[in-house]
């Protein structure tokens, strides 16, 4: 064991530099592709979970009301055309010649159906709070109509989200087993779910869209990055989804693969406790906000996969202003703030998770340090720290790090929930940004409504309740044969892959 | 080898070897403030992950940085503090509780031994991980509420052995005597059953020794152990295994000296257990 | 005896009761899944009004007594997260376990025992120096470590054995190997602890009086006597052999129930947490009583006495 074990760590070190494997030579197209994931599908009912792999699972099986294409343009699904009646009512036009895994086709009484199911309360689908705003869906011939409550500008963002499930199917065998063996219009069905090891999909030949890339997609769970790696190496897994930059960086050495990377609407933000301790002072806030040097962290740290932001926002959203300024690192402004506000050696503390990357907390822990401030590190486990971090100001910590994305590509997602008074993430309240971000969720005008987030992200840089940092990146690592272009939403929907030389 | 006495006349090389090495360790330990050659938290980014005897204007980094520019060797010395003071506490807290009870249930034997022996099975049937990873979710993060987890997770192994140990030696003649003679409990398991259950006590004690910084290593690899940034061996490794190809020192150095600790620790227990054991001081 | 046997079963099953409720009142202290189901916009509301759905907003007595009721019927919960049954679940998952936990006590017994027997037989000799130096590497190793090591080598660079996955014998190697070295070391101290005890008991020195070479005297008696602490051991390590492999499973993506009892704490998975320890405690607590019973039967000083 002792020769083996540290002859290893040497002989793995000496290796970097040899030539590696490569994998079994890749064919002209491919019938089976493994994909690496880093955990199981949670549920594959579409109206349950929407962690990111379940998603990318079951993203596979159905078809969703509507989708977007590469450049985030909201483009028709399930619905082929739909136009607003009135500033709360929707009609859509359903794709004719559908049909579900079973045979049966897909109606207008179907959407209408997965509506009706995911706002059902008693339903006690996780996915509420993004569909709740919609009363009522009702099929008429081939149309849907649907009703919200107010004008609601970010449905449409919404409802790229909604697969759309068989109401036969759903009424006939009950939600349990729907869950286990679920019927959907997709590209792929669903052959084989063991539960915590792997799902298979086998392609549906007769899918409208096309015919799917693969026979069969196999999505392993493999929890720990560095297998998934080794995975990649060994030619076990063709893709794998969620590397860090350090591993991407390893990957690039490797001959037959390749870095598959695209900046997503996932925002890496400081939280910034506005209500409670030390930088209760907006003072303090601003030096926090000085303190950043975003290019040492995205060059060094993050290896590139990072772009620098000004507001709690990225491109990939609707609501980016770029002409709202943002604060430049600049340290001595940062000691001079902290002085004035008399809060050299103020302790604060920066509450984490395992959820969040260590290393860029460290970071971003030393930078604040650096204005005289002293910041101490609390690592809780992701349930501690949600119930911390949405609980009361003074629990909240006075900082934290996160990478928020709200899957709709809409600032009302993202700034709303996370600094509109009485918000569970806001340790803050200002009249003018509530004012500003209530109506903007309450208008459909994009130009009004751009406006009035140009007003909301000019007020959050006075108050500095949270400092953007950079939109994230989701990095892949892939075999070099297979063809694809990451989208921000971080969908993986297999269609839009390719096998080739 | 004249000039040693006590316990340790007739103590071979090795145990002296190793019992050096402790002391270094523990030395460096103590002394981490004064001879660590950097700040164990100071990082340079634009310098991560270089190579034994990386050099720049103000310093050389003998043992190479680590995955955010620190210098490893402050951080490997920083981290002994950390790692030793972990085993050591908990397995103190773990060790007087758990021999204590032990004694105690098989010496009162009826609802005690009962009460005791059965919370025992309970504590010991939840696998100690999942206890810890429980303790921790309820108590939250700190050092010395890792010292407390570790420590309430690990006591029922000192139990078992001091219970069996005690049911045996409890009926050796002097102790019966002892007890007609009047002597209080207390008394007489400090005085006479301690003396003769230290032995096996201590290999356990041994053991869990280094298990117990393994146990904060796997903590910190679930992201739960010490918190950052401060240093101990096990949360240095948990860091740097995904870089073991690009980094191997970050792995190896600290790794080595876990290596030479549990090692050390070992032989020591080891022969303590032989020269303590009634039985085998015959040879 | 019989009367023995049944009072150490009420025992048990008060231990196993005593798991539950432990496990149970930690669980609830640590908060419940409410806020890990919503997506992270949710308003309060919502988040009041799933609670409330859930049934975590009743007084913990209530939950306690609910669940207590369930469970008397046989029935574990659904998991609020993956909508199933618990028990499934955990059935699921159940064989992977097995299969690594015999294939970890397998090596870990094939190199532990003659490791530890050498170590006594040739005690205070370079061999037992060696052996000990090379035992004890498998235990001053975290296994987050070694586990990545062995499928670097075996997996990526030599190509030997695959990187991951469960389901082949070959799969099965490299995690039962990484496991079962933690085990190794404590086989290989307390098999030398046993044997050099029984090498000075008076019957080997008689027996080697009588002219038998040490080995036959270590292969015709000592082991046999020495067998009983180690096996008494191999019970114990089997509670963490099953649920105790969480970085072990985590890294070679193993989907045994210490994985599945790791996430589930971290997803407050009540129920799946709860099902698991319970089924891990039942195991342990089922073996030391078989392991009690046995020892009455052979040892009467050893039987406890009912208050």
């Amino acid at each position: 064991m002792l020769k083996h074990a540290f002859a290893g760590i040497l002989l793995a070190a000496g290796l970097v530099t040899a030539p590696l494997l490569v994998g079994p030579a890749a064919a002209q197209g491919k019938d089976a592709l493994t994909v690496d994931l880093p955990n199981d599908a949670a549920t594959l009912d579409p109206h349950v979970q929407w962690d990111t792999d379940s998603y990318t699972v079951y993203r596979n099986i159905f078809d969703n009301l509507v989708t977007r294409d590469v450049s985030g343009k909201i483009v028709p699904q399930i619905a082929t055309a739909w136009r607003y009646a009135n500033d709360t009512t929707i009609e859509f036009d359903i794709r004719e010649g559908v049909t579900f895994h079973d045979g049966s086709p897909l109606t207008a009484s179907d959407v209408a159906f997965s509506i009706a199911r995911i706002i059902n309360p008693t339903f006690k689908s996780p996915q509420l709070s993004q569909f709740d705003q919609i009363v009522s869906a009702e099929a008429q011939g081939s149309k849907v109509v649907m009703k919200t409550k107010t004008p609601y500008p970010a449905l449409m963002a919404q409802l790229v989200k909604l697969s759309i499930v068989p109401k036969a199917v759903v009424e006939k065998v009950g939600d349990q087993v729907f869950n286990l063996a679920p019927v959907g219009s997709g590209p792929y069905r669903l052959a084989s779910w063991q539960k915590g090891v792997q799902s298979v999909l086998e392609a549906n030949d007769k899918y409208w869209g096309g015919k799917p890339p693969f026979k069969t997609v196999t999505f392993r769970v493999v929890p720990d990055v560095a297998t998934r790696v080794a995975d990649l190496r060994s030619g076990k897994a063709d893709i794998a989804r969620q590397l860090g930059p350090d591993e991407a960086t390893a990957l690039k050495k490797e001959p037959a693969l390749q870095v598959l990377a695209g900046a997503t609407e996932r925002i890496g933000y400081m939280f910034i406790n506005a209500q409670a301790g030390p930088t209760a002072d907006p003072r303090v806030r601003k030096a926090i906000a000085y303190s950043i040097d975003r290019k040492s962290l995205i060059d060094a740290l993050l290896a590139g996969y990072g772009d620098p932001v000004n507001i709690v926002l990225t491109p990939a959203n609707f609501g980016f202003v770029p002409d709202v300024k943002g604060y430049e690192f600049d340290l001595a402004k940062a000691k001079a703030l902290v002085k004035e506000a008399n809060a050299v050696g103020a302790q604060l503390t920066f509450l984490t998770s395992p959820a969040y990357d260590r290393r860029v907390v460290e970071a971003l822990q030393q930078m604040v340090q650096e204005t005289g401030l002293k910041v101490d590190i609390v690592a809780l486990d992701h349930p501690t720290f949600l119930r911390r971090r949405q609980g009361r100001p003074d629990e909240a910590g006075s900082l934290s790090f996160g990478r928020w994305s709200c899957a709709c590509q809409d600032a009302d997602g993202v700034i709303f929930p996370l600094f509109r008074t009485g918000s569970i993430w806001a340790k803050y309240s200002n009249p003018g940004f509530d004012e500003a971000v209530d109506k903007a969720r309450a208008i459909l005008d994009e130009k009004g409504r751009l406006d009035l987030y140009r007003k909301a992200f000019e007020i959050l840089r006075e108050d500095v309740p949270g400092v953007g940092i950079y939109q994230d990146y989701a990095i892949y690592g892939a075999r070099k044969e297979l063809k694809w272009t990451p989208t921000p939403n971080e969908a993986f929907f297999i269609m839009d892959m390719k096998w080739g030389q | 080898m004249q000039g040693r006495t006590g316990l340790w006349r007739r103590a071979p090389v090795t145990v002296i070897v190793v019992a050096l090495i402790l002391a270094a360790i523990a030395v460096v330990a103590l002394l981490a403030p004064w001879i660590s050659p950097a700040d164990p938290a100071r990082q340079t980014l634009i310098a991560r992950l270089r190579p034994p005897g990386h050099t720049t204007s103000t310093m050389t980094y003998w043992l190479g940085t680590d995955e955010l520019g620190r210098d490893l060797l402050s951080r490997i010395v920083w981290g002994a503090r950390a790692s030793l003071l972990v085993a050591l506490l908990s397995v103190t807290v773990s060790l007087t509780v758990g021999t204590l009870l032990g004694m105690l249930a098989a010496w009162k034997r009826g609802w005690v031994e009962i009460a005791i022996m059965r919370f025992v099975d309970i504590m010991l049937s939840i696998p100690a991980i999942l206890l810890a990873v429980l303790t921790v979710a309820v108590l939250g993060p700190g050092f010395g509420k890792l010292i407390l987890v570790l420590g309430l997770t690990r006591w029922p192994r000192y139990t078992r052995v001091a219970y069996a140990q005690t049911l045996q030696v409890a009926s050796l003649p002097y102790i019966k005597a002892a007890e007609l003679g009047g002597a209080g409990t207390l008394r007489i398991l400090f005085r006479h059953v301690l003396p003769n259950i230290a032995g096996p006590l201590t290999v356990v004690a041994t053991a869990e020794f280094g298990l117990m910084i393994l146990f904060e290593a796997g903590l910190s690899f679930l992201g739960l152990g010490i918190q950052p940034p401060q240093p101990s061996w096990g949360s240095i490794m948990s860091a740097g295994r995904q870089y073991v190809e690009r980094a191997w020192w970050i792995t190896l150095f600290p790794g080595a000296c876990l290596f030479l600790l549990v090692l050390s620790v070992n032989v020591l227990g080891d022969w303590l257990r032989d020269r303590l054991d009634p039985r085998s001081r015959t040879r | 005896m019989l009367r023995y046997a049944f009072w150490r079963l009420v025992q048990a099953a008060v231990a196993v009761f005593g798991v539950m409720t432990i496990v149970f009142v930690i669980m609830r202290l640590a908060g419940d899944p409410t806020l890990l189901l919503v997506p992270e916009g949710a308003t309060r509301e919502h988040i009041e009004a799933l609670r409330h759905e859930l049934g975590f907003d009743r007084p913990i007595l209530v939950q306690y007594a609910a669940y207590l009721a369930d469970v008397l019927r046989l029935d574990f919960g659904n998991s609020v997260v993956q909508r199933q049954p618990a028990m499934a679940i955990l059935m699921s998952r159940l064989p992977y376990t097995l299969e690594l936990a015999l294939g970890a006590l397998a090596f870990a017994l094939l190199l532990g025992l003659p490791a530890g027997v050498a170590m006594a037989v040739w005690r205070g000799t370079a061999v037992e120096r060696l052996l000990a130096a090379v035992v004890l590497t498998g235990q001053s190793m975290p296994t987050f470590l070694s586990g990545i090591l062995l499928i670097l080598v075996f997996g990526v660079i030599l190509g030997w054995l695959p990187t991951s996955g469960s389901g082949t014998w070959s799969a099965l190697i490299l995690p039962a190997f990484a496991l079962g070295a933690l085990s190794m070391a404590t086989f290989a101290r307390m098999a030398r602890i046993a044997v050099v005890d029984e090498l000075s008991q008076d019957y080997v020195r008689a027996a080697r009086a009588r002219g038998l070479s040490q080995g036959a005297v270590v292969v015709r008696h000592v082991l046999r006597n020495a067998a009983v602490p180690v096996v008494t051991i191999a019970a114990l390590e089997i509670g963490n052999l099953l649920a105790g492999a969480v970085i072990v499973e985590t890294v070679f993506a193993w989907p045994g129930i210490g994985q599945l009892a790791i996430q589930s704490i971290q997803s407050r998975d009540f129920v799946v947490v709860q099902v698991v320890v319970l089924f891990v405690s039942a195991v342990y607590v089922g073996m030391s009583l078989l392991a009690d019973v046995a020892y009455a039967w052979l040892d009467p000083r050893i039987r406890l006495t009912p208050a």
